[in-house]
């Protein structure tokens, strides 16, 4: 009898039960492993939740995902496929303390890759005084000489930044990467937020968390600020490549969200070096845009000839100031891993002021010793190509088997210039909601920075989650996932 | 800013496309429902329909089965419902930071569930509720645009591009079933004579409401006269001239476009045309002339409505930029067939 009324009342699992983030660091529990008083409401919540139902609930919400099209597409040799990224329903919680220094450290990153860049297409100061090594920038792919001179609007170049941040084993925050060419991944922030007021309230309940749905309000505020000189109503519009692209669900949102026009480079002609768009009662002017298109593909006439995305004439534009463009063309040399290196340099250069957030500690490999350390220690370490993006080329020594170390030292004395390596960090993680509960799972973070005469930093950002179990890979490409990222108004 | 032409153009073919698929729906909808009556010639009216006798034998075999996959699930078929309900939301996706999320999220849902179809969708006893889904969610679509769209130039544009597609589908439905009529004779049992001209109707929504005005019986001098010119039923063709020219208006009129003007010089040929028609003692004879004409003006204004608002405007470019400029790229616009 007794089974059989358990077979009628199956025992409620608790979603939280089996949780052990081990000797990694907690982004809910923190470095005392305990859920603090802020976060208690939260943790309360999830413990008395039954995992089969929010696991029902979460994919409930994933199937709303889908309908709403917020979804990348991916593009087989037969088909295009809508994906959604997947979405783990566990947010990731921020105290205001911790938020505020990333703030800053944020902050103080752009302004100082904004002069960096200011200076690189200018006087050249910091390579004259041999702060930054000359042929790292001068030689590299995505510094464009035809910017040389242009004096931009507020002195902007990076517009729009992603700065990406891990924390280590004991709670630091530290900066991975700087992202200065069109960072993408914000409407998953505010979708996802949307997402959980409307499916999971009572995950929020008892929580003050910071609003971030004023993103694109925010973000036309700037736009507007960066105007050519003597332009009093700017017309602003976004330049997607078009619906084929895999973040078309981006730009849509970028668009409805700053409520410009979305346009495709056929939209636009360039007259008299100035740029319109083609409406139904004809040329109207344009004096702004967000580009979500490469340098490469911009201009057919001064880059790639053979784009068809891009705008016959754009760069001539530029150059005599009748358009800015955000991000500026060139700024990919600012954040370029190998230049990423010297940025805790390149603040206090500017500056003058210790870095807010430091950089994880990093070897050059075109530096002799840096080579020389990093072959020694490769098993310890990882290996990036510094001209690779998404995860693509990366090397996790205490992961990778003796002929991986093998191939990958091999391609390292080929061509040094080409790598950088940094130790391994223990990525912080995030209870996620897997098959079994919720299980502890590497997270990092992206906040996005806006910036016309000042910066404003959106509170929280994208945390990219690594669904699979101790991977520390968080790319969407790659099979990582995203959370909604909590930040409290008070600690 | 004022409206891209890009996004003139696929508002007016979302809608083409959503009208098409609930034509579409609506005519496989009817033959699987009464087609009985209609042993003789089966499925293959279909295919005069739309013009596709040759493309289909190409290729195809003449057979029930055959055909009922050809317009309804064919991806290969430019004029299947499949294509037609992708390529609204094709379009519809590059308008999404123009149309309410509300068109966008019933779109996108109903496309993925016409791109699902399982073979037993199509089976003769599930085709008429496939077919009735497919048509409610086409219209979903409209109505969702008509109680959402903001009503601005766009929504003009959504509207021209419906009506036309309308007049077409009307104009083709008569042109073909007076055709077949006409080879196969009278019946000599009114019954069967009362449920051809009945599908006929019912294929146009009109069955119901032409009982309640003509009750006394269904005669095809009738039945011509209202699918051509009753002012009040949606799907005439006349009705939707009126509302096409009333929606060029508001375009010259409210938004300042005189490129309309040339639109209307087209939109009142078609209106002469109807005029003419209603006085013609002997339309049924001289239906096809007069369907061929009206397809042509159809065809013709779209022309004119593209002219005008939908291409790039070379006049005012100088030379310079067009010779350095190149052509611009093809879209998938021009994979939109009027037909």
């Amino acid at each position: 009898m007794a089974k059989i009324a358990a077979l009628k009342q199956p025992q409620k699992v608790s979603a939280l039960e089996g949780y052990d983030p081990g000797e990694f660091f907690c982004e809910l529990l923190g470095a005392e492993k305990q859920p603090t008083a802020t976060v208690a409401p939260l943790w309360h919540c999830l413990e008395t939740s039954e995992l089969a139902s929010l696991r029902q609930r979460a994919a409930d919400a994933e199937r709303e995902l889908f309908n709403l099209g917020i979804t990348f597409t991916v593009y087989t040799e037969k088909d295009a496929i809508d994906r959604i990224l997947p979405f783990d329903v566990i947010p990731r919680v921020l105290s205001s303390s911790t938020w505020a220094k990333v703030e800053a450290g944020v902050k103080q990153r752009v302004k100082a890759l904004n002069l960096f860049l200011h200076d690189i297409y200018h006087d050249q100061k910091i390579l004259k005084d041999g702060v930054v090594p000359k042929e790292l920038v001068l030689g590299n792919d995505c510094y464009r000489k035809e910017m040389i001179g242009l004096d931009l609007p507020c002195g902007t170049y990076i517009h729009i930044n992603g700065t990406d941040i891990v924390r280590d084993r004991h709670g630091e925050m530290l900066v991975l990467e700087d992202n200065g060419r069109s960072p993408s991944g914000v409407s998953y922030v505010v979708e996802n937020r949307h997402l959980m007021q409307r499916a999971f309230p009572d995950l929020m309940q008892g929580l003050r968390v910071r609003p971030v749905s004023d993103y694109g309000q925010r973000l036309l505020e700037k736009l507007r600020e960066v105007a050519p000189p003597g332009v009093d109503d700017p017309c602003v519009v976004l330049l997607s490549p078009g619906i084929y692209n895999s973040a078309y669900f981006e730009h849509v949102f970028l668009a409805r969200e700053m409520g410009v026009t979305l346009v495709e480079g056929r939209d636009l002609r360039v007259v008299d070096d100035k740029v319109y768009a083609q409406t139904i009662s004809g040329l109207v002017p344009v004096h702004v845009i967000y580009r979500r298109i490469n340098d490469d593909y911009l201009d057919p006439q001064a880059f790639n000839k053979d784009s068809q995305l891009g705008v016959p004439g754009l760069l001539r534009a530029i150059q005599k100031g009748t358009l800015t463009l955000a991000n500026a063309i060139g700024t990919g040399v600012a954040d370029d891993k190998a230049v990423y290196a010297y940025v805790p340099r390149i603040i206090r250069y500017y500056l003058d002021e210790d870095p807010i957030l430091a950089n994880v500690e990093t070897h050059i490999c075109r530096e002799p010793e840096g080579l020389a350390y990093t072959l020694a220690n490769l098993e310890r370490l990882v290996l990036k190509p510094v001209g690779e993006s998404g995860g693509y080329g990366i090397v996790v020594g205490p992961k990778a088997s003796k002929a991986e170390l093998e191939q990958a030292a091999a391609k390292l004395k080929a061509d040094p210039d080409n790598f950088i390596s940094q130790p391994m960090v223990d990525l912080s993680v995030s209870p996620t909601l897997m098959e079994s509960g919720a299980r502890p799972r590497h997270v990092d973070l992206r906040p996005y920075a806006v910036t016309g005469k000042e910066t404003w930093v959106l509170p929280g950002g994208l945390t990219r989650v690594a669904l699979k179990e101790g991977s520390i890979i968080v790319n969407s490409s790659q099979g990582g996932g995203t959370k909604d990222t909590w930040v409290l108004v008070a600690d | 800013m004022r409206l891209l032409s890009r996004n003139a153009e696929s508002l007016f073919w979302l809608a083409r496309y959503l009208e098409r698929g609930a034509s579409l729906a609506r005519v496989i909808e009817m033959q699987s429902s009464f087609g009985a009556a209609d042993r003789e010639s089966g499925w293959a009216w279909l295919l005069s329909l739309h013009n596709d006798e040759e493309r289909f034998k190409k290729s195809h075999d003449v057979s029930s089965a055959n055909i009922i996959d050809f317009y309804v699930n064919d991806t290969a078929n430019p004029g299947s419902i499949r294509s037609s309900i992708h390529w609204a939301r094709e379009n519809a996706r590059s308008l999404r930071p123009f149309i309410p999320l509300e068109m966008w999220v019933q779109l996108n849902a109903f496309n993925d569930s016409v791109q699902h179809f399982e073979p037993s969708d199509l089976a003769p006893a599930q085709l008429p509720r496939t077919c009735a889904t497919i048509r409610a969610g086409c219209l979903a679509q409209i109505g969702t645009a008509e109680g959402t769209l903001f009503r601005d130039e766009g929504y003009q544009f959504f509207k021209l591009g419906r009506l036309i597609e309308c007049a077409d589908q009307t104009s083709r439905l008569l042109d073909v079933k007076f055709a077949q009529g006409a080879t196969t004779g009278h019946s000599h049992d009114p019954s069967d004579d009362f449920v051809l001209w009945s599908t006929i109707l019912k294929t146009a929504a009109a069955y119901q409401v032409f009982r309640r005005l003509e009750p006394e019986g269904i005669d095809p001098e009738h039945v011509v006269r209202f699918l051509i010119l009753n002012p009040s039923h949606p799907r005439s063709i006349s009705f939707c001239a009126r509302e096409i020219d009333e929606a060029l208006h508001v375009l010259r009129r409210n938004f300042h476009l005189t490129r309309a003007s040339a639109c209307l010089e087209a939109c009142d040929v078609l209106m002469e045309a109807l005029a003419t028609a209603g006085a013609e003692k002997d339309l049924p004879n001289k239906l096809h002339e007069f369907n061929d004409f009206v397809q042509r003006k159809l065809y013709g204004l779209t022309d004119a409505i593209s002219k005008a608002f939908f291409q790039i405007d070379l006049s005012i470019m100088p030379p310079q930029s067009l010779t350095k400029g190149g052509a611009p790229k093809p879209t998938q616009n021009q994979r939109q067939s009027q037909s």
